[in-house]
């Protein structure tokens, strides 16, 4: 089963998944995920470290994979921050690709908008193709595309929560309120279900880390979301009947059978 | 030489300290960037710097001249979601 590509600005995709990197068992557990995914896109991040070679080759099975990375800003609270980290990223990964993160809570994780919209929009004038982490607020989700993003990822829940898509009329709204932008699903999905959903709804790929890092079997769970992110864009282009409220008989008999 | 000078801090020191990762490390001398890197041994590849929270490209690292008080900060390759 493929699917249709899809695309941000000139980069073409076949892969709705979008794969994060963290908590893996094992550098080899990591690389047989990132395979049975068929992922194009992997997650990074960076972090404050004085020694080379302290991420137990993780990092090399990585850059090794074949699969284009997206350097994170995690851990940034302010836009000065991400801006900075995001200027690292790119020398370190040699990408103008950044996942643009700006945490406004320390316990959802979720992004302070206003901080994120300044950095996106210095990040776009640096000549970054940034893809903001954001919340399903319609307008944030604007106000990032008047500051230069070519596409957004809303999230379904707080990262690594699992709780799959806490907010789907939101999503919906923003689906239908933006129809020609790339829409990716981050954070929250817990269960290939949750990847299913998403893409029904329309949305062009999402973006999994902990439900698959954390998943007794992280090879097993990687091949099981790829195809339920097949699966699920497969039955949204095949256009989903319309639920009813009541009973709408299938077989097509006259009336009842037997008239006694 | 073209030198490239770095607000300070809020960081306090000595005369001649900086801080390192977090860690305080007295300078004998002011030094560039670079050549802080070269003394501590760091294995610059893979690395990024920054300095007062401000990013210093690989090519800028030899005019940055450090001050007193200035936070250094360098970043390598990990995992992330």
């Amino acid at each position: 089963m493929s699917s249709t590509s899809w695309h941000i600005g000139e980069h073409v995709f076949t892969s709705r998944f979008f794969l994060g990197t963290a908590g893996y068992p094992s550098p080899a557990v990591l690389r047989e995920a990132i395979a049975a995914s068929g992922a194009e896109v992997v997650t990074v991040g960076l972090k404050r470290a004085l020694a080379a070679g302290g991420d137990n080759g993780f990092v090399e099975i990585i850059q090794r994979s074949g699969a284009r990375l997206l350097p994170n800003t995690a851990g940034c609270r302010t836009a000065r921050e991400a801006i900075a980290l995001a200027h690292m990223a790119r020398e370190i990964y040699s990408t103008h690709w950044v996942k643009l993160e700006v945490v406004g809570d320390e316990h959802t994780l979720q992004p302070d908008p206003f901080e994120l919209v300044h950095a996106a929009a210095q990040l776009v004038r640096d000549g970054f193709e940034v893809f903001p982490y954001c919340t399903d607020d319609l307008v944030t989700c604007q106000r990032l595309l008047d500051a230069g993003c070519r596409v957004l990822m809303p999230w379904g829940a707080p990262i690594g929560s699992g709780q799959g898509l806490v907010n789907p009329t939101a999503l919906r709204t923003l689906r239908a309120r933006l129809p020609d932008v790339p829409l990716v699903i981050d954070a929250g999905i817990g269960s290939p279900q949750d990847a299913v959903q998403a893409m029904e709804l329309g949305f062009d790929a999402v973006l999994i880390n902990s439900a698959v890092a954390h998943a007794r079997d992280p090879v097993q769970m990687a091949r099981a979301f790829n195809l339920a992110i097949q699966g699920g864009r497969a039955g949204f282009e095949a256009g989903i009947m319309a639920k009813q409220d009541m009973a709408v008989a299938s077989t097509p008999v006259t009336g009842r059978p037997f008239l006694l | 030489m073209n030198t490239t000078q770095h607000q300070t801090t809020t960081v306090a020191g000595s005369a001649l300290s900086i801080e390192f990762n977090g860690q305080p490390i007295p300078l004998s001398s002011r030094t560039t960037l670079a050549a802080l890197l070269n003394a501590m041994g760091q294995d610059c590849t893979g690395m990024a710097t920054a300095v007062n929270g401000e990013f210093v490209a690989r090519d800028e690292r030899v005019h940055c001249v450090l001050n007193a008080g200035d936070s250094v900060t360098v970043f390598r390759a990990i995992v992330g979601g």
